[in-house]
């Protein structure tokens, strides 16, 4: 694309409408009769009709605009970015992550931390795992470079609270085990694709 | 009571002037000059010459605003001013005899006993009408002279400040700017 | 007519000044309220029913906010200057009518604390001088912003003054007096002042909103140019004090509006007059919010040009005309 192209690329479809403005006056003259014009043809009562009009509006015909925040909120999008979740296996319940680390070495923001130990059955097993979310971003790399789909972002957007560690150990982030069968999944990019099953194929055993 | 209220207003009046005078800042000359003015309008109320006193509140207070307008452009208001004395018994003996013809000028009616009102207030008019009676009677000839000289001294401080003002600097392009320096 | 005594008076004044007030620090809620709800929003809603306490909560706010004053400031002037605004705002007052007179256990209270009998002048006088108060602030704060603010009171005050009184001149001569009372008697047998002097009380609205520095002309703080203008170094009771002596200003404003040009307290068809005032005195107050959320400022120089190429010929032109009338 050549340098005049990408400047003039046409950034989605806006409708703009210019505003048939009167030519701006030149000489003293020319001021004055748009001074007069504008008073006597009462231009600026249409501002106050304007207002009482959404006044009247908004008091006697429902058309308040306010969220009382605290107590009311507004339905956010399911693929939300805010706080992170760790996800269950469903089957079994257990957490999904297999501590393989690469969450932590990917976020920019240097915001997880992870410990892993071998467990009884010589599984990787999370000892620890926290994110700094006075660090994070919020970047969503976690989420996406991990290959089991262990971390993804939750809808959770009130992040403040009084300690800084609140919710960010890995026990408040991971789904709560009766609530498993609650637990979402999302199709798009980043998740297990539709023919997951039909791409299953036996390992040969050549190996 | 008058007397006490006159005396605590003297008293103030002259305080206050005497910081407009002395003060090496700006900020309190120009503003205890305002407070003066404003108690003078006091001595008026004690007189019963209640318009007389709104008048002097009226016009000092716009009269200093546009003094302080002037201090505002001229002194730096944080610092002291730095004044240069060269002479100052001159400064001293001009002022001094200024002060005291201007005093005796105005006591020596009072000492003398021929002091008698020419125009004795009108039965039955308020203030504002005894003020125009007088005003539009006796005093017409310096009224309509004070207004002509002051339609003067506007029109003549228009010219003074209008020669250029159909050029405005601060809509013209950067690019045209050096041009009307040069014509300037 | 009943003895004017000095209990009258006190009571009056102590009135004035508890009602006045207790309506300034009502009308930052009126005002919040009423600009929300032209903006489709609710306003203050969780302190206290429909957020009325609001005020309280400002007010505790206010009061308990460390009191800062600036290293470079001249100290004595910056802590002066809230005062005169709030001062001068209140002793105007003082020489409006409010209400008609009324007798209160057995004691006869005046309708106006102090008439003098140059009522109008005075009003004019002490909100002129209640001016000082942003000069001041904004010259003693060693501040930028303050400075601009304080430059441009000076102009704003140049130009609006002009205007303020001649408007009122044309109603002055056509009654006659300069005593609020003397319009308020004179709208008793007139038709109201307004439909006589139409021009006249346009043109006192605008150097009104002027003069108490509301939305069209507020230069002196204007946020979005420069950041609060005089008020910019005050923190607390003093940037308190500054917009109680704002407010207590709209209403007197409002106060003169409704008495020059509205008929005062004069009882209208079946309304009595007390009602009727605070009903003309609230639609001028709400008038000003209302224009304060439907248009923006105009510049300084618009101003300047407003002022004195526009208001004060149609002032004087205006004057000329109703001296001509009355002559003829
Ligand atoms: S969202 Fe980004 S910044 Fe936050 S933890 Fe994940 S990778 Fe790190
Ligand atoms: S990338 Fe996923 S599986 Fe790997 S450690 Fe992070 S959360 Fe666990």
């Amino acid at each position: 694309m050549s340098l005049e192209q990408f400047k003039n690329r046409n950034v989605g479809t806006q409708n703009y409408r210019m505003l048939d403005l009167d030519p701006t006056p030149v000489t003293g003259w020319d001021k004055f009769k748009q001074v007069v014009r504008r008073s006597l043809s009462l231009e600026l009562l249409v501002g106050l009709k304007v207002t009482l009009r959404e006044m009247i509006k908004a008091l006697f015909f429902g058309k308040m605009h306010t969220t009382k925040y605290p107590f009311e909120k507004l339905p956010i999008g399911p693929r939300y970015r805010a706080i992170h979740e760790m996800k269950r296996l469903l089957e079994s319940g257990h957490y999904r992550c297999i501590g393989c680390g690469l969450c932590e070495k990917i976020c920019p923001a240097d915001a997880i931390r992870m410990d892993t130990h071998y467990g009884e059955n010589q599984r990787k097993e999370v000892s620890e795992y926290t994110i700094n979310f006075g660090r994070c971003i919020f970047c969503g790399y976690c989420a996406e470079v991990c290959p089991e789909l262990a971390i993804v972002h939750g809808g959770r957007y009130e992040t403040a609270s009084e300690q800084r560690a609140s919710f960010s150990l890995f026990e408040d982030m991971l789904t709560p085990i009766d609530q498993l069968k609650n637990q979402k999944e999302f199709p798009g990019y980043g998740s297990v694709s539709v023919q997951a099953d039909k791409n299953i194929k036996k390992t040969p055993l050549a190996y | 009571m008058i007397t006490f209220a006159f005396y605590l207003f003297a008293v103030l009046i002259t305080g206050l002037f005497l910081v407009t005078v002395m003060s090496k800042n700006v900020l309190y000359a120009m503003t205890s000059l305002a407070a003066g003015m404003v108690l003078i309008s006091g001595l008026f109320f004690i007189l019963g010459a209640d318009f007389l006193g709104v008048v002097q509140l009226i016009v000092y207070v716009g009269a200093v605003m546009a003094v302080y307008a002037f201090a505002m452009m001229f002194f730096d208001l944080s610092r002291d001013v730095e004044e240069r004395h060269d002479k100052p018994w001159l400064i001293f003996l001009l002022g001094g005899g200024i002060a005291l013809t201007l005093v005796v000028m105005f006591a020596a009616p009072i000492m003398g006993e021929a002091v008698h009102a020419l125009y004795p207030p009108v039965a039955g008019a308020t203030n504002p009408q005894a003020v125009g009676l007088v005003l539009f009677t006796k005093y017409l000839l310096p009224f309509e002279v004070a207004s002509v000289m002051l339609l003067v001294a506007m029109i003549a401080g228009i010219i003074l400040a209008g020669k250029k003002m159909e050029i405005s600097l601060s809509a013209m392009d950067e690019d045209i700017l050096p041009d009307t320096k040069e014509n300037a | 007519m009943m003895e004017v005594t000095y209990l009258g008076v006190i009571i009056k004044a102590i009135l004035i000044l508890a009602i006045i007030s207790a309506i300034a620090g009502f009308g930052t809620y009126i005002e919040r309220k009423v600009l929300a709800f032209m903006q489709r929003r609710l306003g203050p809603m969780n302190v206290g029913p429909y957020g009325l306490l609001q005020i309280a909560a400002d007010g505790i706010k206010l009061f308990t906010k460390e009191d800062f004053i600036p290293q470079n400031a001249n100290k004595l002037i910056f802590m002066v200057a809230p005062i005169i605004t709030a001062a001068t705002a209140f002793i105007a007052l003082s020489a409006v009518p409010v209400f008609p007179d009324f007798t209160i256990f057995g004691i006869f209270v005046p309708s106006i604390a102090a008439d003098v009998n140059i009522g109008i002048l005075f009003v004019l006088g002490m909100m002129a001088a209640g001016l000082y108060g942003p000069l001041l602030a904004g010259m003693s704060q060693a501040n930028k912003w303050g400075l601009i603010g304080a430059a441009r009171t000076a102009a704003q005050f140049i130009s609006y003054e002009v205007v303020t009184g001649l408007s009122l001149l044309a109603p002055i001569m056509m009654v006659g007096s300069l005593s609020l009372i003397d319009f308020n008697h004179y709208n008793e047998t007139h038709p109201w002042m307004v439909f006589m002097q139409p021009l006249a009380f346009v043109l006192f609205l605008i150097a009104g909103f002027a003069e108490t520095n509301r939305t069209p002309f507020d230069l002196l703080e204007n946020e979005a140019e420069i950041i609060a203008g005089y008020a910019t170094e005050y923190s607390g009771m003093r940037w308190g004090m500054f917009f109680i002596g704002e407010y207590a200003n709209m209403i007197t404003v409002a106060v003169l509006a409704s008495i020059i040009f509205l008929g005062g307290y004069t009882d209208l068809w079946f309304i009595p007059g007390w009602l009727a005032i605070i009903l003309k005195i609230a639609f001028m107050f709400f008038l000003m919010l209302w224009v304060r959320a439907s248009w923006p400022h105009v510049r300084p120089d618009q101003f300047m040009w407003l002022a004195w190429k526009v208001l004060m010929p149609l002032a004087v032109i205006n004057v000329v005309i109703t001296g001509i009338v009355i002559m003829v």
